[in-house]
């Protein structure tokens, strides 16, 4: 007997040290912020969701840099778009993170937190001037001085609507809704036509949308959200009207982007926001739909549109910095940029790429319309979705938004308390 | 499906005198039968249905309208094209490799890992029995989502992050295996094994030539369970790997759900792929896996 | 359960049984029960994902106390358990029924019936999204029978019902399986018997079918209550990440993965939750094998 428990114990003993031992020798040594040094050594560089349609475009991007610094190698790893964040997150926990990061504000405010992207207003303040100066900022970090990715990719698009469905409604399927009040009236009047069979917006409200109608989202500092104003209340009250009216469709409170795309292609939702990525999606899925189809701008109460903004950031502990960042650099350059862009429907993020003919030349067809149109209005757009709202707060708000739409609280409620509990998040976030 | 030839003795009779007998030799009443199969076709529209419209969906062509009502169950012009694009936007071939690796591997080691366990639990006698019984009990009811960065972290200072070893490891000898093993071990009598200790065989012999022959469906059972767990698991490989190379077929599905979410039929595609090749498997092993279960009971 | 009437056989050199069951425990040490481990020491901690945090006493619990998507989880858990558990322990007995007999075809049924036990979950999640979407199959028949359409995947209660439907679709070939390895075992001689004391079908099943059957009938029930409090894909696949409208369809697992993954990922109050997952699952074993051991006495 005293064998088996001796045994045992020991085996105990492996179980619970093993993984404890090997974490005494995990510390990794970090990485320096000088990026001067010679351009040499291994890196990783990790994508989100590009591999599949464009995966000759990295391996050239890849290969260019390999040639022009001799003795650097670049493994391109890309993961899908489901569970990025748990990807990376488990990475950053465990030490694994790429040299070079393929990121979104939000994705990088808790690494730069952590201590795991590197401030490249330090490791490469000399690059800075080549971007838009909106895009190099919206890397920052409120509360944080410095900037924590490169601008990659700007997204943004206009809104397209079925033709078809608003004269049916007895619309001027040729004078679209421009400011919300319009957009709202002809909502109510579409739904009202069809017996609410056809909705406008596929949508419940999300904090962009907030930042568009005008709410002001945060407090000056930065260190509290403040969209339960009278103008966010304003917002929801008109929604919560919609959803009633089935002008906002009743499936919305369980919507995806996806979802909504689709009935909108399916003509159950007569509007829907987009980019010139997907007038190819329509005539291709939906031909009688892409005849009808209507174009108009972003209706927005500041005139300034929304935009996204992808970014690359360089792992602060990366064993080779002056690789990683002139790869990360390289990457968002103008001339990869601006190949990228050709590519497909996103625009650059460096300075002067948007006055390029290809953003400002028509050639009749709808695709270069869209492309001109959003390229203009990029100039002075606004990423609203602020740096710091995390997930967890989407999902508080949404939840709270769909609670008013249901009626089970009033919007000044409901609004109260996502700030509440956006708030406490905040708070924890440190 | 070559269902029907394995069944042919049985036909044979039927054919000669037009009655069915089951299984004791005993006739099976016409209208009994009649109900049987009525029973279990609408359980196989139930079961199966689901599956054959998503194939359906998949090899109709981009001008046919999947969404009319009612709906059209077959393809007016049945087309491959959709598979052709699923090939062109992932590595399917290579996923699916990855993913037999994997699942063979976890066959591998949950069969003998929970055997042996299994075996020590009903049948050894040693103080911590018990003990070791509540382990494999507790860690059946710890809920997976909650532990998988700690998991990652144990990984990664194994060194193991990143290779398909490591994929393979936390699951590999399944404690709910392991109870199942142990439950088949306890429902055998014990007099045979006795006699084989009365002839003197020691206990690694009364385990290899006594015990587990006994148990082969019960086996067959976990092997099935191994395979499936490791083939469908999406989370634990998108975690571990980094390497696309690496992928297995669940996560390279998710690519294509997420690139192609209102592609209804390049998505339909997918699933086809992902399923067909263990739905194959199945139906090859499935003669092994149902003798297996009727065999789990030791004659005597 | 047979007793020790022939303890020689199970007396052993001591040794061996800890070498048959090291790899087993070994594994489940290693990846299950260690992680596990450092999630209960987190649970009274703030930790985050990328911050080490600090030691807040029971503060997670007491705002958990507070927390009401942690009730509507527990909620939406306990309300899968009363759902699901008893189709699957009652369903897959009488399939197994079904399929017992050896009649020409019945290995196609068998098999069939499997099949969507052998598709990942993911796919499930993926084919029925598509069969229950408001223009999908399911509508589409539904409309052409005059029902009209219905919105499964936007309503609240439809949505927690279609989730526990696809389990209890997915589930009934395993739960099949077991059945019948455990009807296998059931000696001939019983039915027999019956039949000739002139048992009808149903007698026999509630006289012979069930009593032998009875210990698996636990089994099943444990195993799948088990499964169904700790339910997270089918829910999180057909409500979405947000668990539905206004939240309402999340379950406490999903609460779990909300809350603790991501780089925001708050891990003190997230391992909290799975403590409180683990209590109660814990609480429903036993349980069960409580009922079970009173029956037996």
């Amino acid at each position: 007997m005293r064998i088996s428990r001796r045994a045992f114990a020991a085996a105990a003993a492996a179980v619970v040290l093993m993984p404890l031992s090997a974490c005494g020798s995990g510390g990794d040594g970090g990485g320096s912020t000088d990026a001067s040094g010679k351009v040499e050594g291994d890196i990783t560089f990790q994508t989100w969701n590009l591999r599949a349609n464009f995966k000759s475009y990295f391996e050239g991007v890849i290969s260019g840099f390999e040639k022009q610094y001799p003795g650097t190698h670049v493994k391109w790893i890309d993961q899908p778009a489901e569970g990025y964040a748990d990807k990376i997150s488990a990475d950053a926990a465990g030490g694994t993170l790429p040299d070079v990061v393929n990121v979104s504000p939000d994705l990088v405010a808790p690494l730069a937190k952590a201590g795991l992207a590197m401030d490249l207003d330090k490791a490469a303040s000399k690059y800075r001037s080549e971007y838009l100066s909106g895009a190099w900022a919206s890397h920052q970090i409120p509360g944080m001085t410095g900037t924590y990715a490169f601008p990659w990719y700007l997204n943004t698009g206009p809104l397209f609507y079925n033709k078809s469905l608003f004269k049916q409604a007895g619309l001027n399927a040729d004078q679209p809704p421009k400011t919300y009040d319009e957009l709202f009236a002809q909502a109510l009047q579409l739904a009202k036509k069809t017996d609410g069979k056809v909705a406008t917006l596929a949508n419940v409200p999300t904090v962009e949308d907030f930042g568009r109608y005008g709410v002001e989202l945060m407090n000056k500092a930065g260190t509290a959200f403040a969209f339960n104003d009278a103008k966010g209340i304003e917002l929801l009250t008109k929604y919560k009207e919609l959803y009633d009216a089935k002008a906002l469709d009743p499936q919305a409170l369980t919507a995806t982007p996806e979802s909504s795309g689709k009935k909108f292609l399916t003509g159950a939702v007569a509007m829907n926001p987009g980019s010139a990525l997907d007038l190819d999606n329509f005539k291709k899925q939906a031909p009688t739909l892409y005849k009808n189809i209507g174009i108009t701008d972003q209706i927005t109460s500041t005139g300034h549109v929304n935009m996204y903004v992808m970014g690359v950031m360089v792992n602060s502990k990366t064993k080779h910095t002056p690789a990683a960042v002139a790869f990360a650099h390289y990457v968002t350059d103008a001339q990869q940029q601006m190949s990228f862009a050709k590519k497909v429907a996103i625009f650059p993020s460096t300075a002067g790429s948007l006055d390029d003919p290809y953003f400002t030349k028509e050639d009749g067809t709808d695709e270069t319309r869209v492309r001109i149109a959003a390229a203009k209005s990029l100039k002075n757009a606004v990423n609203y979705t602020p740096v710091l709202f995390s997930e967890q707060m989407k999902t508080a708000l949404r939840n709270e938004v769909a609670k008013a739409l249901q009626g089970k609280e009033s919007p000044k409620t409901a609004l109260d308390n996502a700030v509440k509990q956006c708030n406490t998040l905040l708070q924890q976030q440190g | 499906m070559s269902v029907i030839e394995r069944t042919r003795p049985v036909q044979k009779a039927a054919v000669r005198e037009p009655r069915v007998t089951d299984e004791h030799g005993r006739r099976i009443r016409v209208w009994e039968l009649a109900l049987r199969y009525t029973l279990l076709l609408a359980v196989l529209a139930i079961t199966v249905g689901p599956f054959l419209w998503q194939l359906s969906t998949s090899l109709k062509g981009p001008t046919e309208d999947i969404y009319s009502s009612p709906p059209t169950f077959l393809p007016e012009h049945p087309t491959l094209h959709n598979y052709k694009r699923v090939a062109d936007t992932i590595p399917v071939w290579d996923y699916a490799f990855n993913s037999l690796k994997v699942a063979s591997a976890n066959v591998v080691t949950n069969c003998a890992g929970s055997a042996l366990a299994g075996y020590a639990l009903a049948r050894l006698r040693y103080r911590g029995r018990r003990v070791a019984t509540l382990v494999f009990i507790l860690a059946m009811l710890v809920p997976v989502e909650g532990i998988i960065i700690a998991q990652f972290t144990t990984m990664r200072e194994l060194g193991l992050n990143n290779t398909l070893i490591g994929v393979v490891l936390p699951g590999c000898i399944g404690a709910m295996n392991v109870l199942l093993m142990r439950n088949a071990f306890l429902n055998l009598p014990y007099e045979i094994e006795e006699a084989a200790y009365v002839d003197g065989a020691n206990v690694w012999q009364r385990f290899l030539r006594i015990a587990l022959p006994s148990v082969k469906g019960t086996i067959a059972v976990v092997a099935i369970f191994a395979f499936m767990g490791a083939w469908d698991d999406f989370l634990w490989p998108l975690i571990v790997l980094s390497d696309p190379s690496k992928f297995t077929l669940t996560i390279g599905l998710n690519y294509l759900h997420g690139t192609f979410a209102n592609d209804e039929r390049l998505v339909a595609a997918g699933t086809v792929i992902a399923v067909a090749p263990l739905i194959a498997l199945f139906a090859c092993l499935q003669r092994y896996f149902f003798r297996g279960v009727g065999e789990g009971a030791v004659k005597g | 359960m047979a007793l020790s009437t022939v303890s020689r056989v199970r007396r052993q050199l001591p040794i061996s049984p800890w070498l048959f069951a090291a790899p087993g425990l070994l594994i489940t040490g290693a990846f299950i029960l260690y992680p596990f481990g450092s999630t209960l020491a987190n649970a009274f901690t703030d930790r985050r994902t990328l911050i080490p945090g600090h030691f807040v006493g029971f503060a997670n619990f007491r705002e958990l106390w507070h927390d009401d998507m942690f009730w509507t989880g527990l909620r939406n858990s306990t309300l899968y358990i009363l759902g699901v558990v008893p189709a699957l322990v009652v369903l897959p007995l009488l399939l197994a029924l079904l399929v017992q007999k050896n009649i020409p075809g019945i290995t196609f049924f068998r098999s069939a019936f499997y099949t969507p036990v052998v598709a990942s979950i993911v796919v499930v999640g993926l084919i029925w999204v598509w069969l229950l979407d408001e223009r999908g199959l399911v509508n589409s028949l539904l409309e052409t029978i005059g029902v009209g359409r219905i919105g499964f995947l936007s309503d609240q209660w439809l949505l927690l019902l279609s989730a526990m439907a696809v389990t209890v679709w997915k589930g009934l070939g395993y739960y099949m399986i077991i059945y019948l390895a455990a009807l296998a075992n059931v000696p001939r001689e019983l039915h027999e018997a019956a039949s000739v004391d002139g048992a009808g079908a149903v007698r026999r099943f509630f006289t012979v079918t069930v009593p032998a059957v009875r210990s698996t009938m636990v089994l099943v029930g444990a195993l799948s209550s088990v499964a169904a409090f700790k339910v997270f894909s089918e829910v999180y696949l057909m409500a979405g990440p947000s668990g539905g409208p206004a939240g309402e369809d999340t379950t406490l697992v999903m609460l779990v993965q909300r809350t603790g993954t991501g780089l925001t990922g708050r891990v003190g109050y997230a391992s909290a939750l799975s403590v409180v997952v683990f209590v109660v699952t814990v609480a429903l074993m036993l349980l069960v094998l409580r009922a079970d051991r009173k029956e037996d006495a």
